[in-house]
């Protein structure tokens, strides 16, 4: 009953014209540019930052939230449509989903989508209100310690779930930490490692640095491959499941919520592994494994339904705990901090309106969706038709505007450029950013906590040891390092991310 | 590096961490990882293939077009302030527009057509709707 009445009030908050407006923009910019190729979630998260300034916090949050779990949704369209998947949780839509476009089914390959993601979605949410709270109970509990050590947990299951080699993962962690030390101290207010530079006095920002890796890199990654696309037809009509989709894709469905509800929760989890994994047991469950591939419905109801559920249990560790799983609720945990509001434990108590009226906002945003995504499938299908020329110069311009509408200082477009360029270098040998934007991100919470943890301690390192659940965490992040040196372990890690 | 900068600016001590203390850690690790890898390589027989993974990833960079937007995203933010946002965007996304143009087609007037109505969409939106504070530069009065 408590429950319900949380979310009343949540409803309540969500339902204000304002927040309704700023629910609206997020799932549209989020289908947006689930559509487009080019700029992923976190560049387009990147852009609207400087927006949310002058906006509420739970607007700020409904709105960026709206972008992630919109983006879930559009992704498929291209994915079916186009064979292109519009952002990295859609590649696994576009092998079956594709499939069936190709055989004239492209109407029931969308409808499936958009259902499962909504049904998904919904069910997700339920689950993020029945554990974040009781979660929140017992992380109130934990100190400094246990956040630190949590942390290292979260970066390491991150760098170990993330494509290529682990040191090249560890050494991007590295790196975005040291990025993230750039400024003022925490502790004296002293200004550090600015190297004369007036703009890195208040550190380097998160917007440019994100835009660079995320939006400039891609388009300079794209420069040598400016390829236009071929839209399948669609029947805008035809967009309900017959009866006996439905009844294939029943299964499918509630798998395909279950694992990525429970994968998002996962620190370096997200969406992307949970396509994959529910794509992988579908097959194996299927009376026929032979159809996927062709064009089998299951293999776009589960991985669809995984991407939704997990980006909602994305949110648990963001709420309950403060520490971001993946690099998209980093930037939501960055966009609150700039709010002035510290995500974790006490969020549920000293701001209740952020945390419910995020999850109401959330089930209006996924009724939102179904209708975006169905009724007006016809206006995603005209855009998907924009061609890349005109599209990339616009979101590089996107980008520069937002760099410096953040600051209002064009010392922010140079740092953009730089870490384009970098991105771009990155990108090229095979580094993930992910790890270092997640490090930035969490490179103060992390310098705060280890501090503070060995002046309780009084400078003893045995304190990490000697709490369970920071032994437990630390344990298990040294494990997961050190099995990646194991040959035979090594061996697995690489057969998960290559079926990745 | 990052380790000499944080021992230069003071590591503290285990009860009293200082400002260069992390970022002395997070610079001993890298330096580490990196010795691994180097290591690794030496003595991995993969040595040659990953060498011409490297080799092969940068041969496709087209160069001339790779500078050009550098040089032009470079150039937006050093005449952004004095020409302000109308004149700077118009001249920039001219540019773009002209080197995202289909391949041996001359589209510099088409190119300019977009760029006006892309600048005059995006001053309607960031400055007029959003009130964002872009510079004015040499035309005071947009």
């Amino acid at each position: 009953m408590e429950i319900l009445h949380h979310l009343s009030y949540g409803f309540s908050v969500a339902l204000q014209p304002m927040n309704l407006f700023f629910c609206f923009i997020g799932v549209f910019v989020g289908t947006l540019i689930g559509v487009l190729p080019g700029i992923g979630p976190p560049g387009a998260m990147a852009l609207l930052l400087p927006v949310t300034y002058g906006i509420s916090p739970v607007g700020a949050i409904i709105m960026l939230a709206g972008i992630y779990y919109g983006a879930m949704y559009g992704g498929s369209t291209t994915s079916i449509l186009v064979n292109i998947p519009g952002e990295p949780a859609s590649v696994v839509t576009c092998i079956d989903g594709h499939q069936m476009a190709l055989q004239g089914r492209a109407g029931p390959a969308l409808g499936i989508s958009a259902f499962s993601s909504f049904i998904a979605g919904t069910l997700g949410l339920v689950g993020l209100m029945l554990i974040s709270n009781p979660l929140a109970e017992i992380a109130v509990k934990f100190g400094p310690t246990e956040y630190f050590s949590l942390m290292c947990l979260g970066m390491t299951i991150l760098v170990y779930l993330t494509q290529g080699s682990i040191l090249r993962g560890l050494m991007m962690a590295g790196i975005g930490l040291f990025l993230s030390l750039i400024g003022q101290d925490i502790v004296t207010g002293k200004p550090r490692f600015h190297f004369g530079l007036i703009g890195l006095v208040d550190g380097v920002g998160l917007i440019p640095l994100v835009m660079g890796l995320y939006g400039v890199s891609d388009i300079l990654l794209n420069l040598e491959k400016v390829a236009e696309r071929t839209v399948a037809k669609v029947r805008t009509q035809g967009l309900l499941p017959t009866k006996e989709d439905w009844r294939k894709s029943a299964w499918p469905i509630s798998r395909g919520t279950l694992l990525g509800f429970f994968l998002g929760i996962l620190p370096g989890g997200g969406t992307i592994l949970a396509t994959f994994l529910s794509y992988g047991l579908e097959k194996k469950l299927s009376k026929h494994p032979e159809q996927f591939g062709k064009g089998a419905i299951e293999g776009v109801a589960g991985p669809e339904a995984a991407n939704n559920a997990a980006s909602s249990g994305a949110f648990i560790p963001l709420f309950s705990l403060g520490i971001p799983p993946n690099v998209i609720i980093a930037l939501l945990l960055g966009a609150l901090m700039i709010h002035g509001i510290q995500p974790g434990p006490l969020i549920f108590t000293d701001h209740p309106e952020i945390f419910w009226g995020t999850v109401a906002s959330m089930y209006i945003g996924n009724v939102m969706l179904l209708v975006l995504n169905l009724p007006l499938i016809g206006m995603w299908v005209k855009i998907l038709k924009i061609p890349y020329k005109t599209l990339f110069p616009l979101v590089l311009l996107f980008c520069l505007i937002g760099v410096y509408c953040a600051s209002a200082n064009v010392f922010d477009i140079y740092i953009m450029v730089i870490f384009g360029f970098l991105g771009y270098g990155l990108q090229k040998l095979s580094y993930e950013p992910a790890p270092l934007v997640m490090a930035f991100v969490l490179g103060p919470l992390l310098e705060k906590n280890l501090r503070q943890a060995l002046i309780m301690s009084g400078g003893s390192m045995k304190v990490f040891a000697s709490r369970p659940i920071s032994a437990a965490a630390l344990l298990v992040a040294l494990f997961m390092v050190v099995s990646a040196a194991i040959p035979a372990l090594q061996k697995r890690r690489k057969k998960v991310i290559t079926e990745e | 590096m990052i380790s000499v900068l944080g021992w230069r600016i003071g590591l503290g001590s285990f009860q009293e961490p200082g400002s260069g203390f992390v970022a002395f850690i997070s610079g001993l690790s890298v330096s580490v990882l990196a010795l691994i890898m180097i290591f690794s390589r030496i003595y991995s027989r993969v040595t040659q293939t990953t060498a011409a993974f490297s080799v092969r990833a940068f041969r496709r960079v087209p160069v001339a077009p790779l500078i050009i937007t550098i040089g032009v995203l470079v150039g937006y933010g050093l005449f952004l302030d004095t020409l302000g946002y109308s004149v700077t965007t118009l001249f920039v996304m001219w540019a773009l527009f002209y080197l995202f143009r289909e391949k041996g087609k001359n589209r510099l007037f088409l190119s300019f057509l977009a760029s006006l109505l892309a600048t005059g969409i995006t001053y309607m939106v960031f400055e007029v709707w959003l009130r964002s504070q872009l510079p004015r530069g040499i035309f005071p009065w947009w």
